[in-house]
C-alpha cells in the first residue's frame, strides 16, 4: 500500500468519488483555480471541469443552500468551508434546511460539508475552531472526524454516499504531518463504527481527530500502565457499544477533544457512560480539553489553551492512581 | 405507615403491618426514647418480623412522651409501641437534641442491632460502583481489602487480586455464604457469653424446625463446569447453575414443591430462593419471582439486586417469602460439599460448593484438567424418592455440561 498525508487521502478520496460517480461535485470559495486555500482540490478543475468544481462567492449560506438544492434533485455536492470557523454564516441553510429536510418533506439530502478545523498555528479565533459540538444538537446531520490518512480517504467516501448530510471534520494539523499507508482505489470506512487504535486493560482514552495521535503519543509509555485507546470516527451516529465495551474492560475512562468543554463530545460520553456503564466505573470520567474560551492569538497563549501530550499525561497518571 | 395521629396533640407509633403473612414482630432497638426529639419520617424504632428487619418511621413530628414495648418483646400487628407529643416545641434541651459534639446525659446504648457499614473501615474514601459490584457478586467484606488507591481507596485492581489470592489458581470464588457454617469465633466476647441476636434466634427456629418435620436426604453428583467456565465471562457461577436448576424443576415439577402437613402442591412457576449472607450476622433467603421466565443474565442481574438491598436491610417481606425451590452457595471458602437444610415448606434444596480443577476422565482413556464441581442436594423423602432427585440432579448437570452460552 503506498503512504499518503491525510491531506493527500482526502484529495484521493474526493477524486476517487467523482470518478466513480458522476453525480459527486464539489463547491466552494477558491477551490477551482486556485485549488483551495489548502490544496485539497488542486488540479480538479483540469480533471473534471468548471461544470463539477465550482468557485463561489465568498457566501458559505449561498454554497450550502446550493448544495442543499442540488442534493434533493438528486446530486451529491461536496461543500468545502475554507475554515471550519466559517460555517456559521451557513448554519441555518445547515442545521434548519438541510438536517430537517428528511423530516419535514421526506427528502433524501445527500450533501457532504468538509470543515478545516482545528488550530495550534497562530490562527486565531476565527480560523482555529473545532465546532463539531454545534452539530451534536441537530438531529438530521452526521458528524464525522477522521484521525488517520486511511479513515479520511474512506469516510469521506462513505460520507459522500450517505443519503443525509454529512459534517466531515478534517483536521488542519494533520493536513501534512499524519502519514500513513492508504489502500488505492475506492473503500469505504463506515460511518458510525469506533476504531480501536490500541487495545489496553488499565485504562481507555476516548479521542477523535488531531487528538488521536497525541493520545497515543502522550500514553505510549506512561509507567508500563496499559492504556487503550479508541479512536471514535464517528460523533454521529456514536459508536455506543465501542464506547461501553471499553469502558467494561478498563474501568477508567479520559475523553479528550480540543474542542471546548461544555456541553462537547466529552460530555456526551461521560453521560453515557454514566447512564449505561455507572457500575464498571472504578473512577470519575475525566475530560481533557481546551477551556471554554476563544483560541488566542499569541502561540504561547495558544499552547496554554490547547490541550497538550503531558496534559493528557497527567490526567492519565491522576486517573491510574485514583 | 400504619401509624397516624390520634389528636392535634399525639401520634401513636404502632406495630405496622409489613407484607400480606406478617402477623407480629419484635423490637430490635429503640432509637428514640422517652424525651427524645423526632422529626416525620425520621427512624424512631427498628423491628424485626419472621422475614426482614425494617426501620419504624416517625409518623409526626414531636417529642416522644412514652416507649410502651421493650426491646425483645414480639407484639401483634396494630400494637401501640409508642406515643409522639406534637405540640411540643423543639428547644428544651434534652440530651439528645444537643450537637453531636454536646455531652450527653446517658452513654449511648450500643450491642442490639446497629450495622457496621458494609464497605470500608471509618476514614476510608468511598469504593468505586464496580468496586461494590465485584465485591457484592463475590461476597467479599471490603473493609478486609488492602486499597492501593489515592487515600488507600480500593481500586477494581485491588479487589480482584484480593479474590485471586484468596484462592489455589484457577479455583473461582462463589458467592454468598452458607446458614451451616460455624459462626467466626468471637475475638472478645464477654466472659459469660452474649444473648442470640434475633436474626439467629429466628434462623435457629426455622433450621430446627425443619430438621424435625422433614425426612432429610442429601443426594450428590459431580459436574464439569467446563462448558459454564468457557461462557461465563464475568458473572458467577450461580446464575449459571441457577438456571440450569429451574430448567431441571420445569422437566421435574415434584422437586418444584411445597408440602405442608399432607398436603403436597407442585408449582408450574419457579420462585427461587438464594441464600445471601448478611455479613456475620446470619442470613436470608431472598426469592426471585418467576425465575423460569429470566436468562442466566437476568438471573445474575436480580440476584446481585435483591442480594444488594438484602445486605442494606430494604428488602420487604414479600420478597423473602413464597419461594418453591431454593439454592445455596456457600463455596466461597473452598468446601467441596456439605448437607444443607431444606427451607420449608419446600421439599428440595441445592447447594453449589466450590469449583475446583481436577484430574478427571475425559473421551475414553485420556485424563483431563477439568473444573468440577458437587451438586449437593437435600431432599425431603416425605415428598419424593432417590431415583426422582438424582434424575433431577442428573438433568442439572446435563444442562450445565452442555451449557450454550
Amino acid at each position: 500500500m503506498p503512504e499518503a498525508t491525510y491531506l493527500q487521502a482526502i484529495s484521493d478520496g474526493l477524486r476517487e468519488e467523482m470518478r466513480h460517480d458522476e453525480t459527486v461535485f464539489c463547491l466552494g470559495e477558491d477551490i477551482g483555480a486556485f485549488g483551495g486555500a489548502f490544496k485539497v482540490t488542486d488540479g480538479f478543475i483540469e480533471e473534471f471541469g468548471t461544470q463539477r468544481v465550482w468557485d463561489t462567492p465568498l457566501a458559505e449560506a449561498a454554497i450550502i443552500g446550493t448544495a442543499v438544492g442540488a442534493a434533493v434533485e438528486g446530486l451529491r455536492p461536496v461543500c468545502e468551508m475554507q475554515f471550519a470557523d466559517f460555517i456559521a454564516c451557513g448554519f441555518d441553510q445547515l442545521v434548519n434546511v438541510a438536517a430537517k429536510m428528511h423530516y419535514r418533506q421526506g427528502l433524501a439530502v445527500p450533501m457532504t460539508v468538509r470543515l478545516p478545523s482545528g488550530g495550534g498555528f497562530s490562527g486565531g479565533p476565527f480560523h482555529s475552531q473545532n465546532p463539531e459540538a454545534w452539530f451534536l444538537q441537530a438531529p438530521g446531520l452526521k458528524v464525522v472526524a477522521p484521525s488517520t490518512p486511511a479513515d479520511a480517504k474512506g469516510l469521506l467516501a462513505a460520507a459522500i454516499q450517505d443519503p443525509n448530510p454529512v459534517v466531515y471534520l478534517e483536521h488542519k494539523h494533520l493536513y501534512r504531518r499524519a502519514k500513513g499507508e492508504v489502500p488505492e482505489g475506492r473503500y469505504e470506512i463506515p460511518l458510525g463504527k469506533a476504531r480501536l487504535a490500541r487495545e489496553g486493560a488499565d485504562l481507555t482514552v476516548i479521542a477523535y481527530g488531531a487528538m488521536v495521535p497525541l493520545a497515543l503519543e502522550a500514553t505510549d509509555d506512561l509507567e508500563g500502565a496499559r492504556i487503550e485507546v479508541l479512536d471514535l470516527r464517528s460523533l454521529v451516529p456514536l459508536d455506543r457499544d465501542a464506547v461501553l465495551a471499553s469502558v467494561r474492560k478498563t474501568s477508567k475512562v479520559v475523553v479528550r477533544h480540543e474542542a471546548t468543554r461544555s456541553c462537547g463530545v466529552g460530555a456526551e460520553v461521560a453521560a453515557l457512560i454514566a447512564e449505561e456503564a455507572f457500575e464498571d466505573l472504578d473512577g470519575p470520567v475525566v475530560r481533557v480539553s481546551a477551556p471554554d474560551v476563544p483560541i488566542p492569538f499569541s502561540p504561547p497563549l495558544e499552547r496554554a489553551v490547547l490541550p497538550q501530550v503531558d496534559d493528557v499525561k497527567e490526567a492519565c497518571r491522576e486517573l491510574l492512581a485514583y | 405507615m400504619s401509624s397516624s395521629p390520634t389528636s392535634s396533640a399525639a401520634a401513636e407509633v404502632t406495630m405496622p403491618q409489613m407484607g400480606v403473612s406478617v402477623a407480629e414482630g419484635t423490637i430490635v432497638e429503640w432509637r428514640k426514647r422517652p424525651g427524645d426529639w423526632v422529626e416525620r419520617d425520621e427512624t424512631i424504632v427498628e423491628i424485626s418480623t419472621d422475614k426482614v428487619e425494617t426501620e419504624v418511621p416517625a409518623p409526626a413530628t414531636g417529642r416522644v412522651t412514652e416507649v410502651l414495648v421493650e426491646v425483645g418483646q414480639t407484639v401483634d400487628v396494630g400494637t401501640l409501641l409508642a406515643v409522639i407529643d406534637t405540640a411540643a416545641r423543639p428547644g428544651e434541651a434534652h440530651a439528645d437534641e444537643l450537637p453531636e459534639t454536646g455531652v450527653t446525659a446517658e452513654p449511648p446504648e450500643t450491642g442490639v442491632a446497629a450495622e457496621p457499614p458494609e464497605t470500608a473501615p471509618a476514614g476510608a474514601p468511598p469504593t468505586s460502583p464496580v468496586v461494590r459490584r465485584i465485591a457484592s457478586e463475590h461476597g467479599v467484606d471490603l473493609s478486609t481489602v488492602t486499597g492501593s488507591g489515592r487515600r488507600g481507596r480500593v481500586t477494581k485492581r485491588d479487589v480482584l487480586a484480593h479474590i485471586e489470592a484468596g484462592h489455589d489458581g484457577d479455583e473461582p470464588v462463589l458467592h454468598s455464604e452458607s446458614p451451616y457454617r460455624e459462626p467466626e469465633p468471637q475475638p472478645a466476647a464477654a466472659p459469660h457469653g452474649a444473648e442470640l441476636s434475633v436474626m439467629r434466634r429466628r434462623i435457629g427456629e426455622h433450621m430446627v424446625r425443619s430438621l424435625q418435620t422433614a425426612a432429610h436426604c442429601t443426594t450428590i453428583v459431580e459436574a464439569d463446569m467446563s462448558a459454564v467456565e468457557a461462557g461465563r465471562g464475568r458473572l458467577s457461577y450461580l446464575p449459571f447453575v441457577a438456571r440450569a436448576t429451574i430448567t431441571a424443576l420445569r422437566e421435574h415439577p415434584a422437586l418444584n414443591a411445597t408440602l405442608e402437613g399432607d398436603r403436597l402442591t407442585t408449582h408450574e412457576e419457579v420462585h427461587l430462593g438464594v441464600a445471601v449472607a448478611l455479613g456475620d450476622d446470619g442470613l436470608i433467603v431472598p426469592v426471585v419471582r418467576n425465575a423460569h421466565e429470566l436468562s442466566h443474565e437476568g438471573l445474575a442481574t436480580r440476584i446481585t439486586d435483591l442480594a444488594e438491598r438484602a445486605r442494606a436491610r430494604e428488602l420487604s417481606p414479600d420478597e423473602v417469602g413464597g419461594g418453591t425451590f431454593t439454592i445455596t452457595n456457600p463455596g466461597r471458602y473452598g468446601a467441596l460439599l456439605a448437607t444443607p437444610i431444606i427451607n420449608q415448606p419446600q421439599v428440595a434444596i441445592l447447594d453449589l460448593e466450590a469449583v475446583v480443577r481436577r484430574p478427571v476422565a475425559v473421551g475414553g482413556d485420556s485424563i483431563g484438567i477439568r473444573p468440577m464441581t458437587y451438586l449437593c442436594m437435600s431432599w425431603d423423602h416425605r415428598a419424593l424418592d432417590g431415583v426422582l432427585a438424582a434424575r433431577f440432579l442428573g438433568s442439572v448437570r446435563r444442562n450445565l455440561e452442555e451449557w450454550r452460552g
